[in-house]
């Protein structure tokens, strides 16, 4: 094939799990390289066809339906199109594949063949390739324009340059018409009436003569020579008659017997109209008669009668019109084939647009219209060059969109699976949790798991930088600690060994905040260390007020050579819980959560929150404080979307049962009182380092 | 994913039956068509319309139905005419060929005309003995 070594257009790969549901799409990938190329709407129809025959046969008679896959490639070419199916399945030879015959086809009865003669017909080259373990059926279409079909024939015929040509000829004729056809008005009517000026003289030169001839008694022969020389010396004269004034033929051109006999005048031919050339027809030409007195002194003594034809210069008129009609014609028609060229040259640049956007439609979105030619031209040019930068722009946009739309969605699923199901039951402590992610994602954790059967670990941690890095490292983190923390008894122990891991293994620049928190069940005994975390709200039940306790601790992940290392900046807390004791752990998403005017929560409203919460739901289950925690957040940032990740875990040491129920109906105004009080002393709470 | 649904009418007094079928008949769907063409011919009823009005597409898989029944039919005195194609269909059609041993028709009733007037009991007769 000639055309194989041009260079392609275009290319398409792709890759099909050999399965008749998958057809669809393969067909939809065709379809659309197809359009691309411009294959004609019925060549399309016909190659989807070909190529569903060419796949269902790899799916059912090469992979026997068993799993498989099947590549296509399909190569555009400026005039053809190659598309290959390549399966590496058994080599099945389509049926009769020299060529297969549609009567044979219906006599045998049989259904096999067919696609592959589908397939032929519709194809302009099929091709049957096995080698290496793979099979390629390689078909060639040739593109035969699609435009013409959509258009009818006269539609067509009439382009820009066409049309432009035949105006232009139109108008032109219709001026060389208009000025041939006055000239020639002009000249024929000169022409005409100098025929009559001549003969009208010729008419007085006889008649003066034939006066002479009379007076001097010449003999009627001489006349008749006279008249009959006078005819020959002028061809358009036809009849010369000179008559007496008794109306006797005194000489006759045409007889010469006539003389003496009395003349008879033509009956279209009025008499008394003397010296005026008077027109008649006959059988379609044109005759003039012209009749002079001829006069001895100032008698009337007889007339000449003169007949004559424009025939002869209407013959020469008419050959000329018809040179210059011919003259005029060739002309035009080599004047409008320059046209024609000519607005070749005009039009141009449209087919160069044209070629362009056309390339621009087939995806090449780098394409630019060169600005050049007429400022009509420029313009055109400029808006389409516009117009394409703007749809790459927005197409690159939603590209960058979606990407991030999908990270957003593979990070959330990781996130998923770092937070526990559910939480596991503490001994005389009610715990609640709770997560919510922002829009981008975060990196929070929180869990709560047991170590041992009279320890938990309760933690709550926060990574620097989200998305799909951060949410693998809060995965790993979750891990590390599960492992480390294995039976131990000291929290700071715990974060040590897991700093070391991070140390070594956590990406540059990322660092992480953790809280960690061991509870002992027996003795209520809390034991924690925060790593650069927020503080720990700690509710003291007895004096209804919240101490805010901060120990020193880097984040994991700091370089070392910074400052003091890790394990002796870490400073661990001890205390035990009493009854309605509760503590608070959270991630910065609730302290710098901001409402409009981008003021931030902060920590303080939160104290007073938490206070007067405690306070009044000291009956209540655990949950209604997270809910009311959440409620005023929402109201605080209205609409603005949370920035960061909102996590805590909030837990309390349980009431016995009894005192509980005990205190349920009396002194509620009290704690009313009691509530106002707390929120007054909230604002400065204790602080603890 | 793609349907088909088959719609099928039988007239005793000129022995025609006529097929509707809606859809497109793929491989996936040619199985069902097929099902009906063959009841069709075990009961001798030889005289086929199929109106296609509603088909938009047809694979090599509903074509070899066509193709492959065609002379059994004919062999019977029969025929399988094909009515109402819409014209992406038609265009196939006539690129495959198939108009040399399919013919179209643009009516159902035109089709049907199409068939010789003979008493149905005598073509019935005629069937019956050449598929012995």
């Amino acid at each position: 094939m000639k055309c194989m070594f041009r260079r392609p257009i275009k290319e398409v790969n792709a890759e099909f799990i050999a399965e008749e549901k998958y057809l669809d799409s393969l067909q939809r990938t065709v379809r659309e390289t197809c359009v691309s190329a411009g294959l004609s709407r019925r060549d399309v129809t016909a190659v989807l066809l070909a190529i569903e025959e060419g796949a269902t046969n790899i799916i059912r008679h090469a992979y026997l339906y068993e799993k498989g896959t099947i590549r296509l490639r399909v190569v555009v070419y400026k005039k053809l199109i190659v598309f290959s199916l390549i399966d590496a399945g058994r080599s099945f030879q389509p049926e009769g594949a020299g060529r297969v015959d549609l009567e044979r086809l219906v006599e045998s009865g049989r259904k096999g063949g067919l696609g592959f003669y589908m397939i032929q017909k519709i194809m302009d080259s099929v091709e049957y390739i096995s080698a290496a373990g793979f099979n390629e059926l390689r078909m060639i279409k040739r593109i035969a324009p699609a435009r013409p079909e959509s258009r009818p024939f006269l539609r067509r015929l009439f382009t820009l340059r066409v049309k432009f040509s035949f105006w232009t000829f139109l108008s032109v004729l219709v001026i060389i018409g208009g000025a041939y056809y006055y000239i020639d008005r002009r000249t024929s009517q000169y022409l005409y009436d100098h025929l009559d000026d001549t003969v009208s003289s010729l008419a007085q030169t006889i008649a003066a003569q034939a006066a002479l001839y009379a007076i001097n008694r010449r003999s009627d022969v001489e006349f008749d020579e006279l008249i009959v020389s006078y005819l020959q010396s002028n061809p358009e004269l036809q009849l010369i008659v000179l008559s007496d004034s008794s109306g006797l033929i005194l000489a006759h051109s045409e007889d010469i017997h006539n003389i003496r006999k009395p003349y008879k005048i033509p009956t279209f031919v009025s008499t008394a109209e003397l010296g005026v050339p008077q027109r008649y027809r006959v059988n379609g030409r044109q005759y003039s008669y012209l009749m002079t007195p001829i006069r001895a002194g100032e008698v009337e003594i007889g007339l000449v009668h003169v007949g004559y034809s424009s025939a002869q210069i209407h013959d020469k008129l008419t050959r000329a019109r018809w040179r210059i009609a011919v003259l005029t014609l060739v002309l035009l028609f080599f004047g409008i084939i320059g046209i024609y060229f000519l607005s070749n040259y005009f039009v141009r640049p449209i087919v160069n647009i044209t070629r362009r956007v056309r390339r621009f439609a087939s995806g090449d979105l780098e394409t630019e219209l060169p600005l050049e030619g007429a400022e009509e031209f420029f313009e055109i040019s400029r808006a389409f060059n516009e117009m394409m930068t703007r749809l790459s722009r927005d197409r690159k946009n939603i590209v960058a969109r979606e990407k991030m739309a999908k990270e957003i969605e593979v990070a959330s699923q990781i996130q998923k699976t770092l937070l526990p199901l559910e939480l596991p039951s503490v001994p005389d402590l009610e715990l609640d949790a709770y997560y919510r992610a922002a829009a981008t994602v975060g990196g929070d954790l929180y869990d709560v798991f047991a170590i041992s059967p009279e320890r938990y670990c309760i933690t709550v941690a926060d990574v620097s930088g989200k998305g799909v890095p951060a949410s693998l490292v809060m995965s790993m983190l979750r891990t590390v600690i599960q492992i480390q923390s294995a039976n131990a008894v000291s929290a700071k122990e715990t974060l040590i060994k897991v700093n070391d891991y991070f140390q070594k293994n956590i990406p540059p620049g990322m660092f992480i905040t953790v809280m960690l928190v061991i509870y002992e069940s027996a003795r209520r005994e809390i034991n924690f260390v925060s790593a650069g975390h927020n503080p720990m709200l700690l509710y003291k039940a007895d004096i209804g007020e919240v101490v805010k306790i901060n120990p020193a601790g880097m984040p994991l992940g700091m370089p070392t050579t910074l400052g003091p290392a890790f394990e002796e900046r870490l400073e661990e807390v001890q205390f035990t819980m009493e009854e309605g004791d509760a503590f608070f752990i959270f991630t910065d998403g609730i302290t710098e959560a901001a409402n409009r005017e981008g003021q931030q929560y902060g920590i303080d409203r939160l104290i007073n929150l938490f206070v007067a919460e405690m306070a009044r739901s000291a009956r209540l289950e655990i949950s209604s404080l997270s809910k009311a925690i959440i409620s005023e957040l929402d109201d605080f940032s209205g609409f603005v979307k949370p920035a960061d990740d909102i996590t805590f875990i909030v837990a309390r040491s349980q009431l016995p049962k009894s005192a509980a129920g005990m205190d349920l109906s009396p002194d509620s105004e009290e704690r009313e009182i009691e509530t106002k009080s707390v929120k007054n002393v909230g604002p400065e709470p204790t602080e603890t380092n | 994913m793609e349907n088909i649904s088959i719609s099928l009418s039988e007239s005793d007094q000129d022995k025609v039956s006529e097929v509707r079928v809606d859809g497109v008949i793929d491989t996936t769907t040619a199985g069902e068509l097929e099902e009906v063409i063959d009841s069709l011919l075990k009961r001798d009823r030889f005289r086929v319309v199929l109106d296609l009005a509603g088909v938009d597409y047809i694979s090599s898989a509903g074509w070899g139905i066509f193709i492959s029944h065609i002379k059994e039919v004919r062999a019977n005195d029969g025929d399988i005419k094909l009515a109402n194609m819409i014209n992406n269909v038609y265009e196939i059609y006539e690129l495959l060929e198939f108009d040399k041993v399919l013919k179209v028709y643009g009516s159902v009733d035109a089709a049907r005309e199409d068939f010789p007037a003979t008493s149905g009991h005598q073509s019935k007769k005629k069937a019956s003995r050449s598929r012995n």
